[in-house]
């Protein structure tokens, strides 16, 4: 047809008949180009239908994070013929009660998870079944950045599974795992494979971002032109290992670099090594340059993960270091969970206001046996050299010890009503129960002369922003001593200002607290973007007032605890703790970090309903190695905060921030 | 080499004079079609609301289809060409439950190129496609609306909401897998490469079961009959379906007592089965989940709930139950209820 109707336009232009045959061929070419690509599309389409599988789920969650968990069905690509499916692992965040896969025949069957790569979000899954097509893989050498890729789902239509058109955009992405594609991706085809125009798979589609590491991260971007598909190839070859049902988790070496980590971190020396972790009993170093993993040569952090991207907990390689002009290489075995970080303890609380002319770390109180009791350590002793430091003062001492752990020892050299001592320590872990009493210290009002920022009970707004805030700032607050800040995240519906000051008032101006009490938006309940103005406000008080950065820390109850927590895990440099009546851990924990120390305490009453879950909170910490008090109040009943007589103890644990 | 393009211009327009048919590669279908394809300005700007939308030209007396929009809510909609001539055209039908309306210009002088409804086709998945709409209002004046290019990704019923809403149109829809429902984009066309008619851009809504935005359009052959009824004049809207049937049946007349459903999702968990039913006698179990019935999907105990209650007196279903890990498949019959 195509060629009839140009040789009938040339018959009528004869005149330019020359100019137009070449023009006509060229759009002829053109079009049988476009012709034939469309026919392939459709071919490697219908060639890669047979191991498309349909998933769907029953059940389960309802929301999960901020996604509210869709209900749809799901697809999946059958990897071998006796009934095995893998897909993305996203398609079972919201915890399903029942897995069916359709077989592109139709009949449904049950199917039951076997194994999860958590590196590359992936399910394995198996049904009874044994005449499934399995997916011819795509080799990984011949996948090129430009060429056609399908991402195949099978949610729309049972019968037709759903095709987007796109190209390779790149490989190796998100640290060498992912081929990435401008074809769609979305919840839609999740799990389903990405095709070449041969109609082979070349990777599994699957929400990742170079960020984020659980099994959401990335949907956000969905059909935003850039998707990602692990490598069918390199599913294979762990496929063997997840079908024994071994669960894949990323490999972890035990260093960390100084610096921001991520994208921009350029410098591969390695600045800690974590006790007991792989690279430790390799005899790595603090100070080693890491210049090869595997047969990788690398010279930036991100060169490092990059590297790291492909290897599993469990596998064996070789790392080589610099150290000095030497190279070091050993042969080392990835683990899946680094030991917990545990700060170790000496038992006092520093004196905080330090005297003139004096030296050192003055003693403000021992805890009962702990490591400083047992050395004979006093009130008012002063300590002036801990291990290879002279004169610490009690920011470096808490950081030198924070750095040990239960167990290392050191030498602590002190003055004791003039006399010297030398003695070696070994430190303990932090105590989680609090001591019975603690007396407070008396600070010395500020005289009249002193100029001092605003005291006593005042509403602010912050500046350039929409929220305000109220605060008690002791009436004797003198900027030459140093206070706590316990900055007060109510409730939903009610930012409890009148019992809270009432409450805190007298400790506040006993204990050297400033209190300060920012107010949700909207008072119904905190949003998430609200963290950014909360760290804003403490910044402007941290600012205005003179506050020890060891005792910032969050005090809430029941529905601001999610808000509060997140509030002091956002800011692990900000917030030293953490305090909650009746209100458990929620989400994810992070490690612990000695450089950012935090401390938790919760409150519950006996027949709180959340008891079982805050217990367990606790217990959560404790693992991870976070000093966590779990303070039962009798009679405290669900949803009611603490009486006047028993918030002196939650003070004693506010009191306790700056123990070392 | 203005020339050049001069002649190669004339001979599509001869082309189409010639064969009825239009084009025949991508390019000439876009020449083709962007003076088909109009900018709509009306009622809008409010709440976030675009005050601009898409039509196309379907008569070449200045009828315009589009998709049934807020923006017609007002007395007189503009009508902007390619070439930036601007007319005003009123509503003159419109079918909600299609999603598609009929606009005809007013006071017009000349005849306008247009669109054959009778090209309309239907296309297959993987079909590469073009779509034309005015979308975020980038093309104002006298240039032509914008072209999108995707293929067919899927051919599907919509199932999608629009904000909390559902919309009414729940027929068959091509999903395109290009991000072709943008603001303004409702009412856009969609043609094969090579020129034919598929379908109307719907408006931007999300899938209710994956909650993503979906780009879709309706097919033209499932819209055509209206279109031409309103232009004839001679289209009678239908009446509403009775969309509230009762629940005619509930789990406890197969003798089935489900789990509380307690949550949004509760699954379709057997508590006890009565001794001496329908459910006893197929050998259903406490703990058996409920999976299918007919082939369907039963997400929860709620649905379970919808769908044996739509049953009429005497119907036969099957159910798939999970048992431990084995699927079982049952026969039941609804029981005739002598109260109907």
């Amino acid at each position: 047809m195509t060629h009839l109707h140009f040789s009938k336009t040339i018959a009528s232009l004869f005149c330019v008949h020359v100019a137009l045959i070449m023009l006509g061929t060229s759009v002829c070419h053109a079009e049988d180009l476009e012709e034939a690509e469309e026919k392939a599309f459709r071919e490697a389409a219908a060639l890669a239908e047979p191991s498309i599988v349909r998933i769907q789920t029953v059940g389960g969650l309802d929301r999960v994070g901020q996604i509210l968990a869709a209900e749809g069905p799901t697809t999946g690509v059958v990897v071998s013929s006796d009934g095995f499916v893998i897909t993305s692992s996203f398609n079972f965040v919201n915890q399903p009660t029942s897995i069916v896969v359709r077989h592109p025949d139709g009949r449904p069957l049950p199917a039951k998870i076997v194994a999860t790569d958590h590196s590359k979000m992936l399910t394995l899954l198996k049904v009874d079944a044994d005449d499934l097509t399995p997916a011819v893989t795509a080799p990984a050498e011949e996948i090129r950045v430009g060429q056609w890729a399908l991402a195949m789902g099978r949610t729309f239509d049972e019968n037709l599974p759903s095709v987007s058109v796109g190209i390779v955009s790149a490989l190796d992405r998100i640290w060498g795992k992912a081929i990435q594609t401008d074809a769609k991706t979305s919840p839609v085809n999740y799990g389903g494979p990405l095709v070449d125009i041969q109609g082979r798979v070349m990777g599994v589609v699957v929400p990742l971002s170079p960020q984020g590491t659980d099994e959401a991260a990335g949907v956000e971007w969905y059909d935003g032109g850039i998707g990602f598909a692990i490598p069918l190839a390199d599913i294979n070859r762990v496929l063997d290992r997840m079908k024994k049902g071994e669960d894949l988790h990323r490999g972890l070496l035990g260093v960390s670099f100084p610096g921001a980590s991520g994208l921009l971190g350029v410098d591969p020396t390695i600045d800690r090594v974590r006790v007991n972790s792989p690279a430790d009993k390799a005899g790595i170093e603090s100070g080693d340059v890491l210049v090869k993993i595997g047969d990788t040569d690398v010279a930036s952090q991100s060169e490092i993960k990059h590297a790291m991207g492909k290897y599993y907990a469990g596998d064996r390689l070789s790392i080589t270091v610099k150290r000095g002009e030497e190279n070091i290489s050993a042969d080392i075995e990835l683990v899946a969970e680094l030991a917990p970080y545990e700060s170790g303890f000496l038992g006092i609380l520093p004196e905080r206001q330090s005297s003139e002319n004096a030296e050192g770390v003055g003693v403000r109180y021992v805890f009962l046996d702990s490591p400083a009791a047992k050395l004979g350590l006093k009130n008012r002793d002063r300590i002036v050299a801990f291990d290879k430091t002279e004169t610490p003062n009690a920011e470096v001492l808490l950081d030198l010890v924070s750095r040990m752990q239960p167990g290392d020892t050191a030498s602590v050299t002190w003055s004791s009503e003039g006399k010297p001592n030398t003695k070696e320590v070994e430190l303990a872990a932090i105590p989680d129960q609090l001591p019975d009493e603690l007396r407070s210290v008396a600070i010395v009002p500020a005289g009249d002369a002193v100029e001092r920022p605003e005291v006593g009970h005042f509403s602010g707004t912050i500046p350039d922003g929409e929220m305000t805030y109220w605060a008690y700032v002791p009436d004797g607050y003198n900027p030459a001593a140093s206070y706590g800040l316990m900055v007060w995240i109510h409730p939903n519906d009610d930012t409890m200002e009148a019992a809270i000051l009432n409450k805190w008032r007298v400790i506040c101006e006993q204990r050297g607290l400033i209190l300060l009490a920012p107010r949700a938006e909207n008072i119904t309940r905190w949003t998430l973007p609200e963290t950014a103005v909360v760290k804003q406000l403490v910044e402007k008080f941290l600012a205005d007032y003179s506050i020890d950065q060891d005792r910032v820390f969050v005090h809430t109850m029941a529905e601001g605890g999610p808000f509060g927590l997140q509030l002091v895990l956002k800011n692990r440099d900000l917030f030293a703790g953490f305090s909650g009546v009746g209100t458990p851990l929620r989400g994810k924990l992070p490690e612990n970090d000695p450089d950012f120390r935090q401390q938790f305490q919760f409150i519950v009453g006996p027949d709180d309903p959340l008891k079982p879950r805050i217990n367990a909170s606790v217990e959560a910490l404790r693992k991870l190695k976070f000093p966590a008090t779990l303070q039962e109040i009798d009679g405290l009943k669900s949803g009611i905060y603490p009486e006047k007589a028993d918030v002196e103890s939650l003070a004693i644990w506010a009191d306790l921030l700056d123990r070392i | 080499m203005r020339w050049l393009r001069i002649l190669l211009l004339a001979s599509v327009v001869n082309l189409g004079i010639q064969s009825g048919l239009f084009a025949k590669s991508t390019r000439e279908t876009i020449e083709y079609a962007l003076p088909r394809v109009v900018k709509l300005f009306g009622a809008g700007g409010l709440r976030g609301l675009a005050g601009y939308g898409t039509g196309f030209l379907v008569s070449k007396d200045g009828h315009i289809a589009t998709a049934w929009s807020h923006i017609l809510d007002a007395d007189q909609v503009s009508v902007v060409l390619d070439d930036g001539r601007r007319f005003e055209a009123k509503l003159i039908g419109a079918e909600p439950q299609l999603d598609i309306a009929v606009l005809k210009i007013e006071n017009l002088t000349t005849e306008l190129d247009h669109f054959e409804l009778s090209t309309a086709k239907t296309v297959a998945v993987g079909q590469r496609v073009l779509a034309f709409s005015n979308m975020f209002n980038v093309a104002a004046g006298d240039e032509p609306v914008s072209v999108l290019h995707g293929v067919v990704a899927a051919k599907t019923d919509l199932a999608a909401r629009r904000g909390a809403f559902q919309i009414p149109y729940d027929g068959p829809v091509y999903i395109m897998d290009a991000i072709t429902n943008n603001p303004g984009a409702a009412g856009g066309i969609v043609l094969t490469r090579t020129g034919e008619l598929v379908g109307v851009i719907g408006k931007e809504v999300r899938n209710a079961r994956s909650n993503t935005w979906v780009n879709y359009a309706i097919p033209l052959p499932v819209l055509t009959k209206t279109i031409d009824a309103i232009i004839a004049g001679t289209y009678v809207e239908d009446e509403k379906p009775d969309e509230d049937a009762p629940d005619r049946y509930r789990p406890l007349d197969f003798g089935l007592v489900m789990v509380p459903d307690v949550v949004f999702r509760t699954p379709a968990y057997i508590e006890s089965v009565l001794p001496g039913t329908a459910a006893a006698s197929q050998g259903l179990q406490p703990d058996d989940l409920v999976l299918f019935v007919d082939n369907e999907l039963v997400q929860s105990a709620r649905e379970l709930k919808r769908k044996l209650g739509a049953l009429e007196s005497g119907d036969r279903f099957e159910m798939i139950v999970r048992r431990k890990n084995r699927l079982i498949t049952i026969q039941l019959t609804a029981p005739k209820k002598s109260d109907q």
